[in-house]
């Protein structure tokens, strides 16, 4: 307890699970981790200084790092969020990965008394590891073993008591799957191949309950920077800061579709006693907050409304994305009705039903009743979607003929595809079940995209009976936005090249969602967002929708202000989803946000000054330590010298979509190849990377520290 | 005079509320009448299921059909009480219900969606401070229950002897700590779950049925 040992903002200790030897440890957080926050930057230099990047990513030596940084549960807004650090064991390199997991664990481990949990070694048998405050232990789960996440989590909490958090791993991770999570609270998922990495250690999860207090600095000051962020700052999700449905007191109404679907006529229908309107929502006023979002309604229209009971989400996040509902559509299908999820489970429904879909009860309501029966189903297996590439692997290799190819005939009548055919909700429970079964090819789509078009031959057109190259195809499915097996996540299409260039940084989907914040704000262009955004990043720094314009040098500081920000939010930690407080909901402010709130929420919790560049500063020690561990895995795995070439090469459908267009013409959001190439030079100039092989000089990683890590890229001739 | 006392000064006060209602120490049940010229909202009334606790300040009403889970409450009454950030010494109680509830609400239950925070009913008959060997838990001017940290010894009888278990021993300090009618957890509730309706309000709208 952090209030006991007196430090402020961290719990001041790592907790160390050996799984081999039944060593429960725990070391101190401070002087070692500072330099490198919390979270992912304490969990990247964990994984550099004990674990090889040559280990077997499911093998006894893997390890996991669970973190949470100074701002978990000190207090400031959606700090509700945990890290989890490993090596990947599906995206090409086999590098440095995270997975990202709200909900309300968080706040419990870092209650009792923890920073970060390396989770090291493996059992012999099925186990949880149970915190309570100093007492770890490694208790025995043979009993949920095999138990899909929502019975396992209720057997769980109920088991260790109603003060418990708990997070579980569902079949898919069991069965080592790559594409596997680990789920917390309802629907609230860590991926990446978490699943499969604790499955391999035979851990189906975690209980946590913390009687401890975060001790701050400046308690006062948190509250009163808080009641000012969301007065002042919030607005709905991803804080698009005018709301959809005109208000009142509100200047604007949305001039997009955007995360601000509350308001007069705005409806929970299926809340206990009887419908609740979600009402005018003025910025200023701190009790609306939670009615702004609404994301149900933005997924699905107001359909979403017949079936919302209320919106749920992570701890302190006054901003509720977790629309909960109850679908009884879905009990026709003998279906569990309650379901919620805020992210592809939800929204991608109709994407695993290649042959088409039909409405249920009201006209259009496909979309949302298939959505509730996946996210309930994908959820329970404890499937991960690689941000939408499983369902689109799924679907373009069934419509293109080459899934059969790669099942023999009983294999392929072992499946219920008339469930497929008929639009029928139980479609969803039979393809995860299938993914989380390794059952046959849906086994090696489970695997992931990098193994799968290469096993398959779809990273080659000479190699498969379609003809096609999967990465560069032109196909609305396709959404690779590296050659390394993983999608783009609000790239080019949202931001032009700034998007574009810290997506291809990471060994997954990049997970930032700095630009696309503001760009789907809803706030009128040339109004707001043009003139907000150039007070922060200066002229040219931004593009108006499907009008962009070559790369200059704030659109490249507008990118590298992203990704260190992303490394900061998730070492902080801090939602990516919301923060950083670029706009406001204020007229009185010019809609123009506050980027120097963060550094103001770790200078009062934690009692240390810190400044916006301060804080840049140590979160790009995280990018650059990102870099170097993604070039040693590149140079040790794949013999690779150059990032730039093997690691961050742009596929071809980035530059080829909309041909009727060229870049740069009013109406599309196609890209240049050679302003792209152009991009990346100035952006790895920005980082203090080599240009030509975008890894960081010797210079730039002193600058940092990160002296050991120059020694490993020199003994390795990468610099 | 603090504003607080001038509250139970007004024409309708806790104590003539509490008797018109005809109860003292739970949950009282209010017509839909009354609460809906309070600014109740009419869905909140049906079926009388919100939950209303007389309170020197005013009514507190708890909405749970508006509990989003964020545990703000709890946030802010420890920022404003503690000098720290911590659920379980929280005055107001949101996170043992949201998971799996002694009453079989919440995530981990068939009852997924219900959740919503206890608070402290500010009892006219208090069971903690009957309880407490030391007799440290006394009324304020305002008639609000404080605990003494000079006389509790963090002995636990308080929380045990409450109904709903809200007294907390903080096992840093090993003194109690119960609300003491602050309003944080109301001024922090981005739902509108939680909100305290002044007397005089409620005075004007008694008068007007």
């Amino acid at each position: 307890m952090s209030v006991k040992n007196g430090i402020n903002g961290w719990a001041g200790s790592i907790l160390r699970v050996n799984l081999t030897t039944g060593a429960i440890t725990t070391e101190d957080t401070l002087p070692k981790y500072k330099p490198y926050i919390g979270g992912m930057g304490i969990g990247y230099k964990i994984i550099w200084d004990e674990v090889p990047l040559t280990t077997d990513p499911l093998g006894p030596d893997a390890k996991a790092v669970f973190g949470v940084g100074p701002l978990t549960a000190s207090g400031v807004p959606c700090s509700g969020r945990m890290n989890i650090s490993m090596l990947s064991c599906w995206s090409k390199g086999y590098s440095i990965i995270d997975a990202h997991m709200g909900g309300h664990i968080a706040h419990a481990f870092k209650y009792a008394g923890y920073d970060a949990m390396i989770v090291e070694g493996q059992s012999d048998k099925p186990v949880y590891i149970k915190i309570e405050d100093e007492k770890v232990t490694i208790e025995d789960a043979s009993h949920l073993w095999g138990k899909g996440t929502f019975e396992a989590n209720a057997l769980l909490c109920k088991e260790c008591g109603e003060e418990f958090d708990v997070a579980t791993i569902g079949l898919a991770g069991e069965n080592l799957v790559p594409m596997s999570t680990l789920i917390t609270s309802f629907g609230n998922s860590g991926g990446a191949g978490i699943g499969a990495l604790l499955g391999s250690k035979k851990v189906k999860g975690f209980a946590v309950r913390g009687t401890g207090a975060v001790k701050i600095a400046r308690p006062l000051e948190v509250k009163l920077l808080s009641n000012y962020m969301i007065k002042d700052l919030v607005g709905g999700n991803n804080n698009h800061n005018v709301p959809s449905v005109p208000q009142s007191w509100s200047e604007y109404t949305a001039t997009t579709k955007n995360r601000w679907q509350g308001g007069p006529g705005v409806t929970w229908d299926k809340a206990p006693n009887g419908p609740i309107d979600t009402g005018e929502q003025p910025s200023g006023i701190i009790n609306v907050a939670a009615m702004r979002c609404n994301k149900g309604v933005f997924d699905f229209g107001e359909v979403a409304e017949k079936y919302t009971v209320k919106q749920g989400g992570c701890s302190a996040c006054p901003v509720r994305c977790y629309t909960e509902y109850d679908m009884d559509p879905l009990a026709d299908y003998d279906l569990p009705t309650h379901v919620s999820n805020t992210c592809m489970p939800i929204i991608s429904g109709k994407s695993i039903y290649p042959e088409g879909t039909h409405d249920f009860v009201d006209e259009g309501d496909a979309g949302i009743i298939l959505g509730g029966a996946m996210s309930r189903a994908q959820d329970e297996y404890g499937v991960w979607c690689n941000y939408g590439n499983l369902y689109s692997d799924f679907s373009r290799t069934y419509k293109d003929g080459i899934l059969k190819e790669h099942m023999t005939e009983e294999e392929w009548n072992a499946v219920n595809w008339q469930y497929m055919k008929d639009g029928d909700p139980r479609w969803c429970e039979e393809f995860f079940r299938l993914i989380a079964e390794n059952f046959s090819a849906f086994g090696e789509i489970g695997k992931g995209s990098y193994y799968l078009y290469a096993a398959w031959g779809l990273d080659d057109a000479t190699k498969n009976s379609a003809g096609k190259n999967y990465y560069d195809e032109v196909n609305g499915s396709n959404t690779n936005v590296t050659y390394n097996g993983y999608p783009k996540h609000h790239s080019s299409e949202d931001a032009w090249q700034s998007g574009l260039l810290f997506n291809s940084m990471y060994n997954r989907d990049c997970m930032i969602h700095h630009l696309t914040n503001f760009c789907r704000s809803g706030s009128p262009y040339e109004e707001v967002i043009k003139p907000v955004l150039e007070g922060f990043f200066g002229e040219g720094c931004v593009d108006a929708p499907k009008a962009y314009t070559p790369i200059n040098e704030n659109k490249v500081k507008l990118a590298k202000w992203a990704f260190n920000g992303k490394q900061w939010h998730d070492s902080a930690t801090l939602c990516n989803w919301m923060y950083p407080m670029t706009l406001s909901t204020s007229k009185k402010r010019g809609y123009a946000g506050d980027l120097d709130l963060d550094a103001k929420y770790m200078s009062a919790v934690v009692g240390e000054e810190y400044t916006r560049e301060s804080l840049e500063f140590e979160s790009e020690r995280i990018s650059n330590l990102l870099r170097v561990m993604t070039a040693v895995s590149f140079k040790e795995r794949l013999g690779s010298t150059n990032l730039r070439k093997d690691h961050d090469a742009i596929p071809a459908w980035v530059f080829d979509k909309e041909p009727e267009f060229k870049a740069f013409e009013q109406g599309t959001v196609k890209m240049d190849r050679d302003d792209m190439e152009k991009a990346q030079t100035m952006f790895y100039e920005a980082m203090g990377w080599n240009p030509e092989t975008g890894i960081p000089t010797r210079e730039t990683l002193e600058k940092f520290g990160l002296n050991d890590c120059a020694d490993k890229l020199e003994e390795l001739g990468l610099i | 005079m603090s504003d607080k006392k001038r509250f139970l000064d007004k024409d309708y006060t806790r104590r003539q509320f509490l008797k018109l209602s005809g109860k003292s120490l739970a949950g009282v049940t209010m017509s839909s009448t009354m609460l809906s010229t309070l600014g109740v909202t009419a869905s909140a009334l049906a079926e009388d299921k919100v939950k209303v606790w007389a309170f020197p300040q005013g009514l507190l009403v708890v909405n749970p059909d508006r509990c989003v889970g964020c545990q703000r409450c709890e946030i802010n009454c420890t920022l404003t009480n503690d000098g720290c950030c911590s659920s379980y010494i929280s005055r107001v109680k949101i996170t043992r219900n949201l998971y799996s509830s002694r009453n079989g609400n919440g995530l981990y239950t068939e009852n997924n969606w219900v959740y919503f925070p206890d608070t402290c009913r500010q009892c006219e008959d208090p069971a903690c401070g009957n309880a407490c060997p030391m007799g440290a838990i006394y009324a304020d001017e305002s008639g609000i229950r404080r605990v003494d940290p000079d006389k509790c010894v963090g002995c636990g009888a308080c929380t045990q002897a409450c109904p709903w278990h809200m007294p907390t021993v903080n096992p840093v300090t090993k003194k109690s700590s119960k609300c003491v009618m602050c309003g944080a957890c109301v001024e922090g509730c981005p739902s509108g779950a939680l909100s305290i309706i002044p007397w005089d309000k409620v005075s004007a709208a008694a008068q007007a049925i």
